[in-house]
């Protein structure tokens, strides 16, 4: 059974419903309902819909059958694919189950052959037949010395390099090799081109071409005819603007069929049938796709189907469901996360798992937002409450205490690289820096404005003091990267050095948007300097550094690049304009931005992101959940861009509030949030959680080993996160758990390793807190605490639990076993320390 | 290939389950041997002569011309070598009676500027590019020949205390935690002990089996109700640091008190001689690769008073420690089975600036190498007369990358794929071409 969803919202109300009766056929659609053929050989797919009694819809286009009603128009065949034959207006009529539906057509210019042009009829061959894929010609330098463009993005490079011959060169514009024309418009039949696509010469990319086929038939008359390129003006012929593919998202059950219909756009809002004319890359076994579009589902699971024509890219995702779940229980949805994330589970036949207990849910939402686990005096209220809203209670609390804006700076401080370098250290900088994001947070500034002062940061404000290596001001490049990864979530930087792989991103909008970072320049010394931009038009003192050029060069072209946004919007320095806070206004109004934020915040709570990396997103890596992240988006949107209200709705939701303890139906899952997955504690949090329970605070010293006094320390007491300056406190510790060195992002690797395991074993942090004098052990030993509630009050302070009786029978057991009462209870601390349920936010 | 999203493809990292079985036998009763077992029936192993190498890493970047390859523009003479026809400075009088130990590469063609970006490119073939991490030299050897005996694949040795940015580029990036190098303290510090690797006094191993049944009691809940969690691997890395903590061999590697004061003394009592004497002994001991980094408080970066910097205070113990580890290398039957790279990040320029130091050169620059079956007691390439500019045979870092890959046996025209599917060359030449081994020194 198939069913097509239009619109936002999933609708399930088949599945839950295992019928007997088999649901009948109610009406027939056919689309496109209207179509109009231009020119001689065009043509239109067809796709014929059956609507059932459940609701759903069906493909039916491979059991129907089609008839134009004036034959002197046009003619059908057996697939639904119509072509034109004469000039005037007709209907085709397609018939399946005893229904028929129509569609008006019109046929326009039948006579007239359509001008040559070399990017609709060579390129779209090209790039069907997979010649200019990234992993082939197509790839960065092209392939064995023939370099396409990715996906036909820039036809008249690709023009130059069949017709002109030579070897693409990544670092300049120059052809490099021999000059050998691969098309030969004297003896056509002998052009390079053609010979290895058939195979008629040894081709590593094997056979693309059957001689005679219409593809080798089109490409031979193109040679024959001299190989043009065409005629280049818009009237004649104009771009492809966009691709649009239906269904965009279809679910299917393994063994059913789907055709695809693409249409593509032009530059002058014509659209035509690119059907028949498009590569379809299936990214997973999950359904395959005939050349045609035609889609079988093959076995459970979700795939994306890309779809490619001539510099254009557009993605159909497939859902294979699995046989409906009898007794799918009902689980209840506390907000729109819930909708979307349970619906999902739904439809796959995956169970949630249970709601978290109290437990449970103390020490991971005090983690979460607070980045410390809750002391045991904390555990107990809360769990003895009888309170039906103590959840959403403890989730106020927790947004309005200064742990959070403790948590949430340290999370940011990361993100925004809040760093020292060793190199002429001018603390005032960091500080002033931190400082800012603490404000930011303390007053849940809106995260846009946070954005828009970080990204035009100039003048003495403290965000402009940032992230300056040795003052160095970062390549314009690496500053842009950089903005656009964290307010974006798009990696840009693939297409520095070459048109992005991936995604549409052309090397020259890179340039484009690096030029918005290519007029700063520092004004003053090190250790005073401050970051301006250089005033376009206007001339300013020769002798200072870096400010004598602000002209962003394209490494290909070595012409000056003027700052353009990727919308195409150019922003030329003139005097009196700041082009870098145009750009900050753009990037925080963008839909992305929006995306970007609510994914990464969503990603600290989750341990990934709806689309992960979460500065990766990439029509080749959708998020998970798309309706999901769209509504999450436009919440933050309206919100006014209010990072607590985000937080708030993550933490409210059932989907967060689930057990981490598996079912059968969701232990394999990892994506799709059936259950709350388990991650590692990262090194400050980790750390502090370590101090607290051994009630043994951690000295943070600039010193190094063996190294004379070098400065001082933390005031005592200071917890890990609370550090401004990581870098210049020594810890190796910090530095084996993967603390962040802010010298880029993504910011941290917080993989298990093995010297982590060599320092639970035998490092100094675990042993030196539990011979350390006045800590929880010696506070035992004073008031005479039983063995029994030593072990009770260790679980509430490390796992926010009561052990279960066997365990803290099982544990004074091994207490009493040790004569030395205080080695046994160091013992037990060291194995709490270094259990995997302490270590982790479950 | 299986995407993110795909709920098919729930697990995606190849090999995890294997992981997982082995971690949850972890801390309840795997021995080493059947650890070991796993290693042997899963690690790479490659024909070749050399077994591991050890990067002598000359951090801040020395004088070409004040080191292996004298030119009048240097302030030091040029002294014969062992080796008829081959002259170094004056600077390094115990390498020249070793010459016929070593091959000198004089015109190597690096890239970056700056500290950072050199020390990234010297550490892993490529251009630093904020939004990737690639894998290092020492990571790619550490996965291609797989661990032995028990022994961390990859060792720095001292580990960065500053710079940890620096480190960072040594690391493994995408290929995982298990090729990150294990790092370790300053083995001439004034208490130097593998911190990790050595049971504080107060704790006898009895007292750790103690620890241990505490351990099984409190996890035993846990790991029975959660399950695939990538935090698991965690178990693995337990088992095998407990493992090295108790097996004799592994914590004798990392013992320097095993070492003879005459030993101790030929290779220098300081951060420099004690780290490449313990470079030895990991080699020795199974490890794959070991970068000895001793120059981290004594940079080469001679901005100021390059002569002197050179003569008194860095190439003394270079001379002495590198000629030492040679020594013992060869005494001990080991050279030829460990190659032995002397580099920095980049050269110093030909000329001197105002305050009489020489600045950062990647132009054309010298290094050392020798061992593993590799060709020595010969020159490759040729610098101008001021050691300025490269006038023949221009070597890049990818070559010496692949150079020594062949003489282990690894394949150096393989490309690895990045988790979004970029490939990466592990030996990348200039241009983005790949790496060629060095026919004069690998045949």
């Amino acid at each position: 059974m198939i069913r097509i969803y239009a619109g936002l919202l999933l609708v399930t109300p088949f599945l839950g419903a295992a019928t007997v009766d088999t649901p009948k056929l109610v009406s027939l659609r056919l689309l496109p309902e209207q179509r109009t053929l231009h020119g001689k050989k065009s043509s239109q797919q067809f796709l014929v819909l059956g609507r059932y009694s459940d609701k759903s819809e069906r493909d039916l286009t491979g059991q129907a059958r089609f008839t134009v009603t004036s034959p002197a128009s046009a003619r059908a065949d057996e697939a639904g694919r119509v072509f034109a034959v004469g000039d005037g207006e007709t209907a085709l009529v397609a018939t399946a189950g005893g229904l028929s539906a129509r569609a008006s057509l019109k046929v326009e210019g039948s006579g007239i052959d359509r001008p040559f042009s070399f990017p609709r009829d060579v390129v779209s061959i090209i790039t069907r037949r997979g010649c200019n894929t990234s992993g082939c010609h197509g790839g960065i330098k092209g392939q064995a010395g023939f370099k396409l463009s990715t996906h036909g993005i820039h036809p008249k490079e690709d023009y130059k390099w069949i017709v002109e011959g030579g070897v693409f060169q990544v670092l300049t514009e120059e052809a490099g090799g021999q000059k050998k024309p691969r098309v030969d418009t004297k003896t056509p039949e002998q052009s390079l081109i053609l010979q290895k696509a058939t195979m008629g010469i040894p081709h590593g990319g094997g056979m693309r071409l059957q001689k005679g086929s219409e593809d080798y038939d089109a490409i031979l008359a193109w040679a024959r005819n001299g190989a043009p390129y065409g005629a280049e003006d818009k009237a004649s012929n104009p771009k492809v603007a966009r691709l649009e593919v239906f269904p965009n998202n279809v679910f299917l059950r393994a063994g059913e069929k789907q055709r695809l219909l693409v249409t593509a756009f032009y530059e002058d809002g014509r659209a035509e049938d690119f059907t028949h004319q498009v590569l379809y890359e299936p990214q997973s076994g999950v359904v395959s796709v005939s050349a045609g579009g035609i889609v079988e589902a093959k076995k459970p699971g979700e795939a994306g189907i890309l779809v490619k024509a001539v510099g254009n890219l557009v993605r159909a995702g497939v859902g294979v469901l699995a046989d409906p779940m009898p007794n799918y229980p009902q689980v209840s949805r506390n907000n729109f996360i819930d909708d979307e994330v349970f619906d999902k589970l739904k439809l796959f036949s995956i169970v949630p798992s249970d709601l978290s207990t109290d437990a449970e849910f103390v020490r991971r939402i005090c983690l979460d937002l607070a980045g410390m686990a809750p002391p045991p005096g904390r555990v107990r209220e809360f769990v003895a409450s009888k309170d039906p809203r103590k959840r959403e209670k403890l989730i106020e609390t927790l947004l309005e205490s200064p742990e959070y804006i403790d948590y949430w700076t340290f999370r940011f401080a990361d993100l925004f690289r809040v760093a020292v370098f060793p190199v002429g250290i001018n603390p005032k900088w960091t500080q002033s820096y931190y400082q800012w994001i603490r404000d930011s947070i303390a007053a849940n500034k809106p995260y846009n404005q946070v954005a828009l002062e970080r990204i035009a940061a100039q003048g003495y404000s403290a965000p402009s003091r940032h992230y300056l290596p040795y003052f160095v001001i970062p390549p314009p490049q690496d500053g842009m990267g950089e903005q656009v990864r964290v307010f974006m979530g798009r990696r840009l930087d693939c297409a520095q050095c070459h048109d992005h792989p991936y995604e549409q991103w052309s090397q020259d909008q890179f340039w484009g948007m690096a030029a918005f970072f290519g007029s700063m320049f520092k004004l003053g010394s090190n250790a005073q300097g401050v970051v301006f931009d250089h005033p376009g038009g206007k001339e300013i003192a020769a002798d200072i550094a870096g400010a004598k050029d602000y002209r962003v060069l394209h490494p290909r072209t070595k012409q000056e690049v003027v700052p353009e946004l990727l919308d195409g919007r150019k922003i030329p320095y003139t005097e009196n304009n700041f082009p870098r806070m145009e750009l900050a206004k753009w990037m925080t109004s963008h839909p992305y931005f929006a995306e970007a934020a609510v994914n990464r915040i969503w990603s600290y709570f989750f341990g990934r992101g709806i689309v992960e990396p979460v500065d990766d997103y990439r029509s080749t890596n959708p998020p998970t959940h798309p309706q999901l992240l769209a509504r999450l988006a436009k919440n933050f949107a309206d919100s006014g861009y209010d990072l607590k209200k985000l937080m708030r709705v993550i933490a409210q939701s059932r989907t967060y509030q689930l057990s981490s303890r598996a079912k059968p139906s969701n232990e394999d899952d990892v994506v799709n949030y059936s259950h709350a997955l388990p991650r590692a504690l990262d090194a400050e949090i980790l750390l502090d959680a370590i101090s607290d329970v051994t009630g043994v605070p951690e000295i943070f010293s600039m010193q190094l080993p063996d190294a004379p006094d070098s400065g001082g320390q933390a005031p005592r007491g200071t917890r890990a996160l609370q550090l401004k300056e990581t870098d210049i406190y020594h810890s190796p510790f910090l530095d084996i758990y993967g603390r962040s060195n802010r010298f880029s992002v993504p910011e941290r690797n917080a993989k298990p390793n093995l010297s982590q395991a060599l320092h639970i074993l035998a490092g100094t942090t675990y042993n030196d807190k539990l011979f350390a004098k006045g800590g929880r052990i010696d506070g035992w030993i004073e008031r005479g605490t039983s063995n029994s509630d030593v072990v009770e009050e260790l679980y509430l302070a490390a796992f926010s639990r009561t052990p279960k009786p066997q365990e803290s029978a099982a544990l004074v057991k091994l207490i009493e076993k040790n004569p030395e009462r205080k080695e046994a209870l160091r013992d037990l601390m060291w194995a709490v320390v270094s259990s995997r349920e302490f270590a982790e936010n479950h | 290939m299986i995407r993110r999203g795909c709920i098919s493809g729930t697990r995606q990292e190849f090999g995890r389950r294997d992981f997982i079985k082995v971690g949850s036998l972890g801390f309840l009763g795997i021995h080493l041997s059947q650890a070991l077992q796993l290693e042997a029936a899963t690690g790479t192993r490659a024909e070749g002569k050399a077994k591991s190498c050890i990067l002598v890493f000359l951090e801040g970047g020395p004088s070409q011309i004040d080191t292996w390859d004298p030119k009048a523009n240097s302030a030091f003479r040029p002294i014969s070598t062992n080796v008829a026809g081959i002259q170094i400075s004056e600077l390094l009088p115990s390498l020249a009676k070793r010459m016929d130990k070593l091959a000198l590469i004089r015109s190597i063609r690096s890239f970056g500027d700056d500290h950072p970006q050199a020390m990234h490119y010297a550490a892993t073939g490529h251009l630093h590019i904020p939004a990737m991490q690639f894998p290092s030299f020492g990571a790619i050897v550490a996965k291609e020949l797989g661990p032995q005996k028990g022994m961390p694949p990859y060792v720095i040795v001292p580990r960065w205390e500053r710079n940890r940015q620096y480190q960072d580029y040594f690391k493994s990036a995408f290929l995982g935690p298990d090729y990150d190098p294990l790092t370790i303290p300053d083995p001439a510090g004034k208490n130097f002990q593998v911190d990790d690797l050595t049971l504080p006094k107060s704790l006898a191993p009895a007292a750790v089996e103690n620890r241990r049944a505490f351990l099984d009691v409190i996890d035993g809940y846990y790991r029975d109700s959660v399950k695939n969690v990538e935090h698991a691997k965690m178990d693995a890395f337990r088992q095998k640091a407990w493992e090295m903590i108790l097996t004799p061999s592994v914590r004798a590697a990392f013992d320097l008190s095993k070492e003879s004061d005459k030993t101790k003394d030929a290779y220098g009592r300081d951060t420099v001689g004690q780290s490449l004497l313990l470079a030895r002994r990991l080699v020795e001991g199974g490890s794959r690769f070991v970068t000895a980094a001793g120059f981290h408080g004594n940079s080469w970066d001679t901005h100021s008073d390059n002569d002197k910097g050179h003569r008194d205070r860095l190439t003394p113990p270079l001379d002495r420690s590198v000629s030492a580890l040679i020594d013992d290398l060869v005494d001990r039957g080991l050279y030829d089975s460990t190659i032995v790279v002397v580099m920095g990040e980049f050269g110093r320029t030909p000329h001197v600036n105002p305050n009489l130091g020489r600045d950062h050169w990647p132009i054309c620059w010298s290094l050392a190498l020798g061992g593993g079956g590799i060709k020595t007691g010969t020159v490759v390439g040729k610098s101008d007369e001021r050691g300025a500019y490269c006038v023949e045979r221009q070597v890049s870092l990818g070559d010496i990358f692949a150079t020594v890959y062949k003489a282990m046996g690894i394949q150096w025209d393989k490309e690895y794929m990045t988790p979004v599917g970029r490939p990466i060359k592990i030996a990348n030449s200039i241009k983005d071409a790949t790496g060629e081994p060095i026919k004069e020194l690998v045949g």
